[in-house]
C-alpha cells in the first residue's frame, strides 16, 4: 500500500514518522497540509511502528519496496464493514467526505482488506480501538487466579480436612460450618468492599493488582472449595476408612494415605469450578480499582492489571463503534478460557472415577 | 490347641458391658478364646456379635457414641488399659470384614500397606517376599502373580476378600477377627475361604462371626452363642451343637429362631 526508501541509519533508533507519513501523503500527491493531516489520520495511531517492525523482521527490505498493511482507524474500519453511517452530514461523522473518497479509491483498487487482528492478543488496552487489546487483562486475570489458587486451595482443603475428619461435633464446630455455608451466599462486592477497606487500606497492599484482586477473590473462592472439598471426603467409603485403621493405620495416616488421595478428583474439579467463578468475577475487582486503565502488560501479580470481565465492562462503556467488537471478542476469549476449565473438571472428574471402579 | 492337656487361652474378657449412647448392646460377656483354634460367634440379628468383635481391636472406639466397660486381657495385658497402644493392638489383631473392603490401589499396595507402615520390611525385596507370602497364605499368589500392579477392586468379589484376607495377614497378626466373611461371596467362593481359615489356624488365632450353622460347624472348634446382646452358652463346637445346655441355644441350632 506504501513504497518507503528507509534510511541506513540504525533500524531501531531510526524514526519512521517521515516516512509514514510521506508513504500517506503519496495516496494523493495534490493535497494541501489539512488535508495530509486527514490522511494520516486514516491509519492507526501508532502506524511508523507497524513499518518499523516489518524492516526489524527483515533488515534486508532496505533499500526496496514492500507493500506493507496498516492497520486503518477504527473509523474506517467500521466504514469498510459497512456500520458506519455515511448518509449523516459531514460536521456529524468523524469521518471527512475527503477520506471517504480515498478511501473509496484505495478499496477500488482493491488495497484495502479485511485481516485478522493478532494483535487483539498482544497489545494492552488503548484509547484508540483498533489497539487495544487483552493482554494486560488476560495476564491480570492468569495472576489473579495463580494468586487465588495458591492462596484459597491449600487453606480450604485443610479446612475440609479438619472439620470432616478431625473436628469433634459441637457447637463450635456447628458455628463454622453455618459460617462457612453463608460465605457462600455472600455478594461479592461485600468482598470487593472487604478488600478495599483491609487489604488496601490497612495493609497498604499495592491497588489496581492481581495480588490484591487474587486475595479478594480468594474469599470468595475458600467456600466453594471447602464444600466440594467436604463432599467429597464424605463420600469416601467409610469401609476404606475401617479397612485402613483395622491394619493399625493411625487416623492422620488413614486421612493422608487414604481417604483424602480418593477425595482429590472431587476437590479438583470443584475448585477449577470455584476458580472459574472467580475468573468471571468483575464486582469486587472494579471495588480494589482493577478497573483503572492499563496500558501495559503485567509481569507479575505485582504490577498494575486489570482483568478480563472487567475489560470487558471498560470496553463495554467506550463510545466508538470500535470497541463494540472489542467487547465480543472479550466474551469469547472469556467464555472459551470457562469452557475450558469447566471441560478440565468434568475430565478430572471423569478419569478418576473410570479408574478405580 | 492343648499344651500338656492344657487349654492355652488367648483372649480373656471378663465383664465386657457395651453401650451406644444410653443403649447397652453387651451385658457382662466372660469368654475365654483358645489359642490356634477357630472360634465361631452365633447368635440372631441385633445380638451383638460384631459389637464384641469390634472390642477385641477397638474398632469401636471410632464410634463416637460407643463406650466399652470390663477387661479384655490379651498376652497378660488389658487393652482396654489407659496405655495400650491401639496401633500396636490392631497390627497384633487383623480383621476382615463383611464386604470385601480392598483399596482402592494396586493388589500390590494393597498387601505392603501394612508392613509399610509398621516398617517392617527393610528393602524392596523383602517387602516382595512379604507379598507374595501373604497372597500364598491366602491362596491367592496363583491368580494374581501376574497381576500385582493392577488395580484389587478389579478382582471377583471372593478373590477380593482373600485379598483382604492376604493384607490382613501381611503384618503377622496373632489374632485375626472375621465379620461375616463369606456373606457376600458364592458357594464356591466361601468353600475356598474356610479352607484357608482352616490352614491358617495353624499360625493364628482365629475368631469368625457366621450367620452359617453349617459354616460354623464346618470350621469351628468352639462357638460361642449370643442373644439379645448376651452370651448365652459357649463351649466346643461339638458340644453346642450336638448336646446344648441352654433351651434357646438348641431353639437356634434347629432354626426355630432367628
Ligand atoms: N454404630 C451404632 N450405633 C448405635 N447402635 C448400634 C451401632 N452398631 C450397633 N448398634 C446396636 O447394637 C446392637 C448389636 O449390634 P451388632 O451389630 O453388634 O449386632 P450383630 O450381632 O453383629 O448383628 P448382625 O448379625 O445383623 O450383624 C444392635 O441392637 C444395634 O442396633
Ligand atoms: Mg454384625
Amino acid at each position: 500500500m506504501l513504497e518507503q526508501n528507509p534510511s541506513k541509519e540504525d533500524l531501531k533508533d531510526a524514526d519512521y514518522y517521515d516516512i509514514a507519513l510521506k508513504s500517506m501523503a503519496d495516496l494523493d500527491p495534490n493535497a494541501n497540509e489539512d488535508q495530509e493531516n486527514e490522511l494520516k489520520r486514516m491509519v492507526s495511531y501508532f502506524f511508523e511502528r507497524e513499518i518499523k517492525r516489518e524492516l526489524l523482521n527483515d533488515p534486508s527490505l532496505i533499500g526496496k519496496t514492500k507493500d506493507v498493511y496498516l492497520t486503518a482507524s477504527d473509523d474506517l474500519d467500521q466504514v469498510f464493514k459497512g456500520n458506519y453511517p455515511r448518509d449523516l452530514p459531514e460536521d456529524q461523522r468523524r469521518v471527512t467526505d475527503y477520506q471517504l473518497k480515498i478511501f473509496d479509491q484505495l478499496v477500488e483498487l482493491g488495497k484495502v482488506e479485511s485481516k485478522f487482528n493478532l494483535s487483539f492478543f498482544t497489545y494492552p488496552d488503548s484509547r484508540e480501538a483498533e489497539l487495544a487489546g487483552i493482554a494486560s487483562s488476560f495476564m491480570g486475570s492468569i495472576f489473579s487466579i495463580l494468586v487465588c489458587l495458591m492462596i484459597a486451595f491449600p487453606v480450604a482443603v485443610l479446612a475440609a480436612i479438619y472439620l470432616e475428619e478431625f473436628a469433634p461435633k459441637n457447637r463450635f464446630t456447628d458455628f463454622i460450618e453455618v459460617n462457612i455455608n453463608n460465605l457462600a451466599a455472600v455478594p461479592s462486592i461485600v468482598f470487593g468492599l472487604l478488600g478495599l477497606g483491609i487489604l488496601l487500606a490497612v495493609f497498604q497492599l499495592p491497588r489496581s493488582t492481581p495480588l490484591v484482586g487474587g486475595i479478594t477473590l480468594s474469599l470468595m473462592t475458600l467456600p466453594t472449595i471447602i464444600i466440594a472439598c467436604r463432599a467429597s471426603l464424605k463420600a469416601v467409603p467409610p469401609s476404606i476408612r475401617e479397612a485402613a485403621l483395622a491394619m493399625g493405620a493411625s487416623k492422620m495416616q488413614t486421612t493422608m494415605h487414604h481417604t483424602v488421595p480418593l477425595s482429590m478428583p472431587g476437590t479438583l474439579s470443584g475448585t477449577i469450578i470455584g476458580l472459574a467463578q472467580a475468573l468471571g468475577e468483575t464486582a469486587p475487582l472494579i471495588l480494589i480499582g482493577m478497573v483503572a486503565f492499563v496500558n501495559t502488560i503485567p509481569g507479575s501479580p505485582l504490577d498494575p492489571a486489570a482483568s478480563l470481565p472487567v475489560q470487558i465492562y471498560i470496553w463495554a462503556e467506550s463510545a466508538e463503534r470500535g470497541f463494540v467488537e472489542k467487547v465480543s471478542a472479550c466474551i469469547m476469549v472469556l467464555l472459551g478460557f470457562l469452557i475450558i476449565m469447566n471441560l478440565f473438571a468434568q475430565i478430572i472428574r471423569h478419569k478418576f472415577e473410570k479408574k478405580w471402579s | 490347641m492343648k499344651k500338656n492337656g492344657v487349654k492355652m487361652i488367648k483372649i480373656n474378657s471378663k465383664n465386657v458391658d457395651v453401650f451406644y449412647g444410653k443403649k447397652q448392646a453387651l451385658f457382662n460377656i466372660n469368654l475365654d478364646i483358645e489359642e490356634n483354634q477357630v472360634t465361631a460367634l452365633i447368635g440372631p440379628s441385633g445380638c451383638g456379635k460384631s459389637t464384641y468383635l469390634r472390642c477385641l481391636n477397638r474398632m469401636n472406639d471410632v464410634i463416637d457414641i460407643c463406650r466399652v466397660k470390663g477387661q479384655i486381657i490379651i498376652n497378660d495385658f488389658d487393652i482396654n488399659d489407659k496405655s495400650c497402644d491401639v496401633v500396636r493392638l490392631r497390627e497384633k489383631i487383623g480383621m476382615v470384614f463383611q464386604k470385601p473392603n480392598p483399596f482402592p490401589k494396586t493388589i500390590y499396595e494393597n498387601i505392603s500397606y501394612g508392613p509399610t507402615i509398621h516398617g517392617m520390611a527393610q528393602s524392596k525385596n523383602e517387602m516382595d517376599e512379604i507379598v507374595e507370602t501373604s497372597l500364598k497364605k491366602a491362596a491367592l499368589w496363583e491368580e494374581v502373580k501376574d497381576r500385582l500392579h493392577e488395580p484389587g477392586t478389579g478382582l471377583s468379589g471372593g478373590q477380593q476378600q482373600r485379598l483382604c484376607i492376604a493384607r490382613a495377614i501381611s503384618v503377622k497378626p496373632e489374632v485375626i477377627l472375621m465379620d461375616e466373611p463369606c456373606s457376600a461371596l458364592d458357594p464356591i467362593a466361601t468353600a475356598q475361604i474356610e479352607e484357608l481359615i482352616d490352614e491358617l489356624k495353624k499360625d493364628h488365632t482365629i475368631i469368625i462371626v457366621t450367620h452359617s450353622m453349617a459354616q460354623a460347624a464346618r470350621v469351628s472348634q468352639n462357638t460361642g452363642f449370643f442373644h439379645l446382646g448376651e452370651l448365652i452358652e459357649h463351649g466346643s463346637t461339638d458340644k453346642i451343637f450336638k448336646n446344648p445346655e441352654n433351651k434357646k441355644t438348641q431353639d437356634y441350632i434347629t432354626g426355630r429362631f432367628g
